[in-house]
C-alpha cells in the first residue's frame, strides 16, 4: 500500500500520456462498478440463504434437530452431522456434497462460494500483506493522515481518483474534466467502443452525485415525495432545536405547519378531487375544515412542542400502547444511540439521542424504521403502522408494473387496478380503496407514495404512477411494498392487503403487468434476524495492547499488571455499502464505539464524519485504556454507524457487536444478551488469543441493535 | 447507449480474475496479450504507456484436486493488464502488481539480457504483490524467431524450475501456447482460490489429493488466509 500514495503523482509523464493513462483507468472503472453491482447482489444471495437457515453462532439450541432446516434429527446421525465449518449440526438435506466425498452445510458453503465470486479470497490475503508492513503499526493519531486504505480499492482507483480531482483543481487552465481529450485519443477503432461505455457510466455518476438530479426532476414533475420533503426539512429543522417549550402557538409555527401538509399532496401524482386530503391542502389554507385534518394538526404541534422529554414520550406512549412486542427494544436500544447518563456533557448530542431515542421507540413500536420527521407527517398513516387500523379477510388482486426510467434515474411503480377487494364495512358493502406504496427498507414517509381514493367500489381502477427517484445500483437491495387500504373517511383506515416486490430479481427494462393476490399482513413484520437487511459491511482491526513491563514473562504477568495498563485499540478503518439517507444517494457518516459494561463516562468514542461517500474511510483508533485481558472476555464493544443530520437528529445505518457470544452484559442497568454470532464472536475472540497483534475482519452490519427474536 | 454498456460491462460471469504481463520493454507483452484476446498480431512495435488492459470471457471448467473435472463449468472474465517495460514507468507499473491475482512473466527468448532481467522481476513481484508467493508463469516469447534465438530452453526451463513455477515457450507472432500458458496461469489462480476457500474439505480422510496436489505445485505454500 505505500505504493498507492507514493504513485499518485504522474508529474513525471507528458500531458498526453497522462490523458492515455487516465482513459485506461476510466476504462477500468467502468468494469469495477459492474463487479462492485455484482458483489453486491451475490451478498444479498447469501443473506437470503442464511435467513432460511435458523440456527447460527451462539449455539444455544437442542443438538436433536438441524441448525438449518430444524427438522429433527435421528439420533444416529447426529455423531456424523457436524458441519466441519460452523460446527452446526445438519441434516443431510442442507447440506452439498464434494466430489471428494466431504461435506459442508449449506450456508458455509454459500459463504465460501461467495468469498471466491467476490474476489474476497484475493483482497483479504491482500490485506493481511499489507498490513502488517512495518510503519502500519503506528497506529493512534498519525494513522488519520494516511492515505486511506480500503480492502478492495485498487491501484487504478486510487489514481484515477487523485488525478481527476487534481486534474480539476490545480490545473491552471480549466479543462472539460479531463473527458474530451480523452475521447480525441480513440485512436483505434475497438476501445472507442469501450470509449462510449464509459462516457455513459461517468455521465451516470455524474448525475447521481450530485443534487442537479433531483432539480430535473422537479421541473419535470413538480411532485415527487422525496423532492417535497427534501425542502420541507429544510424548512422545518432549522428552528426545531431552537425552539423552546410552549412557543409552538407563535406566527412561524402556523405557516410551517401549513406547508408541511403540502407533501400529503405531493406523493400522488393523480391527483384525485374525491380525496379531501388533497383537496384541502391545495389550497394551503390556514383554517381547515376537516375534522380529522384539525386532529391532525394538534397532533403536530404537540410533537414540537414537546422539546422536553417527558411529553415525548407521552407522545409516544399513544403508540407504544398498540403494540406490545418489541417494546422492550426501543428501550434497550437507548444504549445505542447513548442516551446514557454520558450524553448529558454534550449538548449538540443532546437533542441528537432525545430526537434518537424518540425516533426509536417510534421505530420499535411500528416495527420499521421511522424517521423523527413522520411525526410531522399524516396522523394517519403513524397510525396505521403503528397497527391502529381494522382489518379484515384479505382478498382480491393487484394489477400493477414496475419499471425503471433511465433519463430521470427513477423507478416508476404503476398501479394499474385492483379485483375483487374485501369490503371494509362488509354490511354496507363499502370499500374506498386507495394504493400505499414503500420502497424498502424505507419505511418512512419520504417513502411513501400513495395513489387517489376510488369512492365505493372493489374493483378500482388506478393507473396512477408512483415514482421514486433511485440510482438504478441501489434497486437490487430493495424491494417495493404495496399494500391496499379503505380509506374511512370519519373512522379508521381499513387494511385490505398487501404485497411485497423484491427488485432484484426483476427485469425493469421491460415493463410487464402483474397480477398478484393481495395477501394479509405477514405476522412477522419484524425482520427474523438482525442481518436479514444487508446494510453493508464495517472493516475495523482489533488489537489487545499489554502493558509495557513484563514482556519476557507475559504470560504470569498478566494477571497482575495487566489489571492497569493493557488498552483496547479499535481501529475504525472502513465501512462499505452503505445506505444512502440523502438526496444524490449518500451518506455523511461516522461510526460511534462503546465498551460494555461502561465504567467511566469515557466508553463513548467517536469517529470524524465522512461526507457524501457510501464507503467512507475512517481510519480512526479508538483507545480503551486500563482494560484487563481477563475483563474482556466479558465485556461487549458496539460499533453503530450514523448518518449525519445537521440540526436533526442521526439515522442509524448499521452496527455490530463485538463479543465472546455468550452471557450477558449491563447496559444501562438492563441486563442484555451478548447475542454476537460468526465472526462478531470471532474477531473479539481472536483478538483476545493474539495480544499485541492486529485481528481484522470485515463484518456485515446489523439492520438494527436490538435483540435478536426467536433465540 | 445505455444498452451498451450493459454488454461491454455487465456483471453477468462468475469470477473476476486479474492477470497481469510484465518484463523488460520490447518482450512482446501487448502483442502477446493481442493475441490471446483478439487472435491479431500486430508486429508493430508500440511502446505501452505506464499500463493497459484487455478483457476476455472464458469458460473454465473446475477441476478437483486429483485433476477429474468435475463438470462444473464458470464464467470467467479475465482483466489482462498490461505493463510498461520502460524503466521511466516503474514507479507506476509496480504499484499495480498489488491488484492482480497471477502473473506473466515474460522475456525474450531472442534477448538474453531480458532473461537475466527476469531475477529482477521476480523480486519486484515478491514485494509488491498481494502476497509474496503469487502465482506466476515464466513465457519466453518471440519463439518463432528461432535463428535469432540466444536463451536455451534448458536454461529458462531450470530457472522456472528454481522459482516452482511453469514454463512456456510463446509466439504471439504465431500464436503458439500462448492461449496455455495464460490457461494454465488461470488454473493456477483459480485453484489457489479454492486452497484459499476450502479449508475443511481439504483436510479429510483422502490424504493422496492433497499430494497430488503438491505435486502440481511444487513450492505450494501456506496460504496466508
Amino acid at each position: 500500500m505505500p505504493e498507492a500514495a507514493d504513485m499518485i503523482n504522474l508529474g513525471f509523464l507528458s500531458d498526453s500520456e497522462r490523458e492515455m493513462i487516465l482513459e485506461v483507468l476510466r476504462r477500468d472503472e467502468g468494469l469495477r462498478q459492474a463487479e462492485e453491482q455484482r458483489v453486491r447482489k451475490l451478498k444479498t444471495e447469501l443473506l437470503d440463504v442464511k435467513r432460511k437457515g435458523a440456527k447460527r453462532g451462539s449455539g444455544r439450541y437442542s443438538q436433536q434437530c438441524c441448525g438449518r432446516c430444524l427438522e429433527p434429527l435421528s439420533r444416529l446421525t447426529i455423531f456424523s452431522s457436524q458441519c466441519k465449518m460452523c460446527n452446526h449440526h445438519v441434516c443431510r438435506n442442507c447440506r452439498t456434497v464434494f466430489p471428494n466425498g466431504s461435506w459442508l452445510c449449506s450456508v458455509c458453503d454459500k459463504e465460501s462460494d461467495l468469498k471466491k465470486m467476490t474476489g474476497d479470497w484475493f483482497y483479504d490475503q491482500r490485506v493481511n500483506r499489507f498490513s502488517t508492513t512495518p510503519g502500519y503499526d503506528l497506529v493512534s493519531v498519525s494513522l488519520k493522515k494516511r492515505p486511506p486504505l480500503k480492502k478492495r480499492q485498487t491501484a487504478g482507483e486510487v489514481l484515477l481518483k487523485s488525478n481527476e480531482t487534481k486534474a480539476d483543481s490545480q490545473t491552471p487552465v480549466p479543462r472539460p474534466r479531463l473527458k474530451n481529450p480523452a475521447e480525441k485519443n480513440s485512436h483505434s477503432s475497438e476501445i472507442s467502443g469501450s470509449l462510449a461505455s464509459r462516457e455513459s457510466f461517468d455521465s451516470k455518476e455524474d448525475v447521481c452525485s450530485r443534487p442537479v438530479h433531483s432539480d430535473t426532476e422537479s421541473a419535470e414533475n413538480g411532485s415527487i415525495g422525496s423532492n417535497k420533503t427534501q425542502t420541507e426539512s429544510q424548512h422545518v429543522s432549522p428552528e426545531q432545536p431552537r425552539r423552546k417549550a410552549g412557543s409552538a402557538e407563535s406566527s412561524p409555527s402556523g405557516s410551517s405547519v401549513s406547508s408541511l401538509t403540502v407533501p400529503v399532496k405531493a406523493e400522488i401524482v393523480v391527483t384525485d378531487s374525491d380525496n379531501p386530503e388533497t383537496k384541502d391542502t391545495k389550497e394551503v389554507k390556514p383554517v381547515n375544515p376537516s375534522p380529522e385534518l384539525d386532529i391532525d394538526r394538534i397532533f403536530k404541534k404537540s410533537v414540537r412542542r414537546a422539546q422536553r422529554p417527558p411529553e415525548y414520550i407521552s407522545t409516544m406512549d399513544l403508540r407504544d400502547g398498540h403494540e406490545k412486542p418489541e417494546a422492550s427494544m426501543g428501550y434497550r436500544s437507548r444504549s445505542v444511540p447513548g442516551l446514557d447518563v454520558q450524553e448529558d456533557e454534550e449538548e449538540e448530542e443532546d437533542i441528537d439521542s432525545l430526537v434518537s431515542f424518540h425516533k426509536r421507540s417510534m421505530a420499535s413500536s411500528s416495527s420499521s424504521l421511522h424517521t423523527s420527521k413522520s411525526t410531522l407527517g399524516s396522523l394517519r398513516s403513524i397510525y396505521s403502522e403503528a397497527g391502529d387500523y381494522d382489518s379484515v379477510d384479505v382478498s382480491g388482486d393487484l394489477v400493477f408494473s414496475t419499471s425503471y426510467d433511465e433519463p430521470t434515474h427513477s423507478l416508476r411503480v404503476l398501479i394499474k387496478e385492483c379485483h375483487g377487494l374485501a369490503y371494509a364495512d362488509a354490511s354496507r358493502q363499502l370499500s374506498n380503496p386507495y394504493v400505499k406504496c414503500y420502497l424498502l427498507p424505507d419505511k418512512s414517509r419520504q417513502s411513501k407514495r400513495k395513489t387517489s381514493i376510488k369512492r365505493n367500489t372493489i374493483n378500482p381502477v388506478y393507473n396512477e404512477t408512483l415514482k421514486y427517484s433511485v440510482s438504478r445500483s441501489q434497486l437490487y437491495t430493495r424491494s417495493v411494498l404495496i399494500s391496499v387500504w379503505h380509506h374511512g373517511r370519519l373512522s379508521r383506515n381499513t387494511f385490505l392487503g398487501e404485497v411485497e416486490i423484491a427488485l432484484d430479481c426483476r427485469d425493469l427494462d421491460s415493463p410487464y403487468e402483474e397480477r398478484v393476490a393481495l395477501m394479509a399482513k405477514t405476522a412477522s413484520s419484524v425482520p427474523a434476524s438482525v442481518f436479514a437487511q444487508y446494510k453493508g459491511e464495517l472493516v475495523i482491526s482489533l488489537k489487545y495492547v499489554t502493558p509495557k513491563k513484563p514482556i519476557t514473562e507475559k504470560f504470569k504477568g498478566k494477571k497482575t499488571a495487566a489489571e492497569e495498563g493493557g488498552q483496547l485499540h479499535v481501529l475504525v478503518k472502513e465501512a462499505r455499502s452503505l445506505t444512502a439517507m440523502k438526496t444524490g444517494g449518500t451518506s455523511d457518516s461516522f461510526v460511534k464505539g462503546y465498551l460494555f459494561p461502561t465504567k467511566a463516562k469515557t466508553s463513548k468514542r467517536k469517529t470524524p464524519v465522512v461526507k457524501k461517500n457510501l464507503n467512507p474511510h475512517y481510519d480512526h483508533t479508538f483507545v480503551y485504556k486500563d482494560v484487563a485481558l481477563e475483563q474482556l472476555k466479558a465485556m461487549c464493544l458496539e460499533l453503530t454507524v450514523w448518518d449525519r443530520e445537521a440540526l436533526l437528529s442521526n439515522e442509524f445505518l448499521g452496527g455490530v457487536r463485538l463479543s465472546s457470544g455468550k452471557g450477558t452484559v449491563k447496559i444501562a442497568k438492563e441486563e442484555v444478551e451478548m447475542d454476537s454470532v460468526g465472526e462478531e464472536v470471532s474477531l473479539w475472540e481472536k483478538m483476545m488469543l493474539y495480544p499485541d497483534s492486529w485481528a481484522e475482519g470485515t463484518l456485515p452490519l446489523r439492520s438494527t441493535m436490538g435483540k435478536t427474536e426467536g433465540k | 447507449m445505455f444498452i451498451a454498456v450493459i454488454t461491454m460491462t455487465d456483471g453477468d460471469y462468475d469470477y473476476l480474475i486479474k492477470l497481469l504481463a510484465l518484463g523488460d520493454s520490447g518482450v512482446g507483452k501487448t502483442t502477446f496479450l493481442y493475441r490471446y484476446t483478439d487472435n491479431k498480431f500486430n508486429p508493430k512495435f508500440i511502446t505501452t504507456v505506464g499500463i493497459d488492459f484487455r478483457e476476455k470471457r472464458v469458460v473454465y471448467t473446475a477441476s478437483n484436486p486429483n485433476g477429474m473435472t468435475t463438470g462444473k463449468t464458470f464464467k470467467v472474465h479475465l482483466q489482462l493488464w498490461d505493463t510498461a517495460g520502460q524503466e521511466r514507468f516503474r514507479s507506476l507499473t509496480t504499484a499495480f502488481f498489488r491488484d492482480a491475482m497471477g502473473f506473466l512473466l515474460m522475456f525474450d527468448l531472442t534477448s538474453q539480457q531480458s532473461f537475466l532481467n527476469v531475477r529482477n522481476w521476480m523480486s519486484q513481484l515478491q514485494a509488491n504483490a498481494y502476497c509474496e508467493n503469487p502465482d506466476i508463469v515464466l513465457v519466453g516469447n518471440k519463439a518463432d524467431l528461432a535463428d535469432q534465438r540466444e536463451v536455451q530452453e534448458k536454461q529458462a526451463k531450470e530457472l522456472a524450475d528454481k522459482y516452482g513455477i511453469p514454463y512456456f515457450e510463446t509466439s504471439a507472432a504465431t500464436g503458439a501456447e500462448v492461449d496455455k500458458a495464460v490457461i494454465t496461469l488461470l488454473d493456477l489462480v483459480m485453484k489457489r482460490m479454492e486452497q484459499c476457500v476450502d479449508k475443511p474439505p481439504a483436510e479429510p480422510a483422502n490424504g493422496n489429493g492433497a499430494t497430488k496436489l503438491g505435486e502440481a505445485q511444487p513450492n505450494e505454500k501456506k496460504c496466508a488466509c
